[in-house]
């Protein structure tokens, strides 16, 4: 029940973020310019948070140098792919990818 | 609206449909990750997809999965959820901006499917001209199927892939941090570079001390605050 109440509130606060600026958009220019300001920028600094957060998990299940290289290996083949292709779903797939082969591949190599 | 703007919508849909297939080819692997990562979470194959069904965001719905697995509270994940969502905030006025017409009853579906790369594609597709509310609504509508379509493949049919230890196991493990880095080269602005340095050194020290949950807010909020000291430098990230 409370998974249900979750995934409910999760999925309508999303939703209502995406609708209600749709709806009154023209209102948001009224805010005070800090609040909108540091508004605007929690989406960049949640993603930024994230990237620590998940590298250092990934990290700490396996602190080896060969992990650290195909860490490296994938986030260029991320930041390559989405030059190439400007598709973040195609570059993350092309990054895992890299990394899974990279990972395997160079395991007790270095 | 007249007659011939009212036989115009279908094909407006239809066109808007099509358009969605460069988001569909990325969204059905990477929903199909999520699948699998829900179930290696302990998530029923149903309650997976129940999440994608409802819940409708990528990055987010990744978090969700992880925070459960991780057993933090209820009130943790919700709030990291809907922060992560904030952004959303500032896609439906910058999109208004550019439709040919008010969206009216295309509305409510029109903000169902505003995810972050059906708003890159909109905005990118208006550089051609103004677009129609029902083309938009088709580009949503396209995304949502691959991704429902993507997280019922990996949830039922991707058992065992994340136990083989093969690289496709690996692979699995990258997907998170891949799709981050890959929207942080996306929304990235030079002059917010103080924003995404404030949040990654902050996280990482309050990792030494705090468990994840707690890092991650503490992270997203001090990138975010030192925003206003910046001035207007950039536009909105």
């Amino acid at each position: 029940m409370s998974f249900l109440a979750l995934i409910v509130l999760a999925g309508l606060g999303t939703y209502l973020m995406r609708l209600v600026p749709l709806v009154s958009g023209h209102k948001m220019n009224q805010w005070h310019p800090a609040i909108t300001l540091a508004l605007s920028a929690l989406g960049l600094s949640a993603i930024a948070t994230l990237i620590v957060l998940s590298i250092s998990g990934l990290w700490q299940a396996s602190p080896q140098t060969d992990r650290l290289v195909a860490m490296c290996l994938g986030t260029l083949a991320v930041l390559l792919s989405l030059r190439l292709f400007r598709n973040v779903g195609l570059a993350t797939l092309i990054g895992a990818v890299a990394y899974g082969l990279a990972d395997v591949g160079l395991k007790g190599l270095l | 609206m007249t007659a011939s703007t009212a036989t115009a919508q279908p094909i407006h849909f239809w066109h808007g449909l099509r358009a969605s297939a460069s988001i569909m080819i990325g969204y059905a692997p990477m929903a199909f990750s999520f699948g699998v990562v829900a179930v290696q979470a302990g998530l029923s194959p149903w309650q997976a997809l129940l999440v994608s069904v409802i819940v409708f965001a990528g990055a987010a719905q990744f978090i969700l999965v992880s925070l459960i697995a991780a057993g933090a509270g209820f009130g943790t994940v919700l709030s990291a959820v809907l922060l992560l969502n904030v952004r959303h905030l500032f896609y439906g006025p910058a999109l208004v901006a550019q439709l040919k017409t008010a969206p009216r009853r295309w509305t409510p579906w029109l903000a169902w499917g505003l995810t972050d790369e059906v708003f890159a594609t909109a905005m990118s597709a208006s550089s051609q001209g103004r677009l129609a509310p029902a083309w938009c609504t088709g580009l949503g509508i396209g995304a949502y199927s691959a991704w429902v379509g993507g997280t019922a493949a990996g949830a039922w049919l991707g058992a065992g892939i994340g136990d083989s230890g093969g690289w496709l196991a690996s692979a699995l493990e990258f997907v998170l941090p891949a799709l981050f880095i890959a929207l942080l080269a996306q929304a990235f602005q030079r002059s917010l570079w103080p924003v995404v340095a404030v949040s990654m050194v902050s996280a990482l020290l309050a990792l030494i001390w705090l468990p994840v949950h707690l890092a991650m807010v503490i992270g997203m909020l001090s990138g975010a605050l030192i925003r206003p000291w910046l001035g207007r430098l950039g536009a909105s990230s």
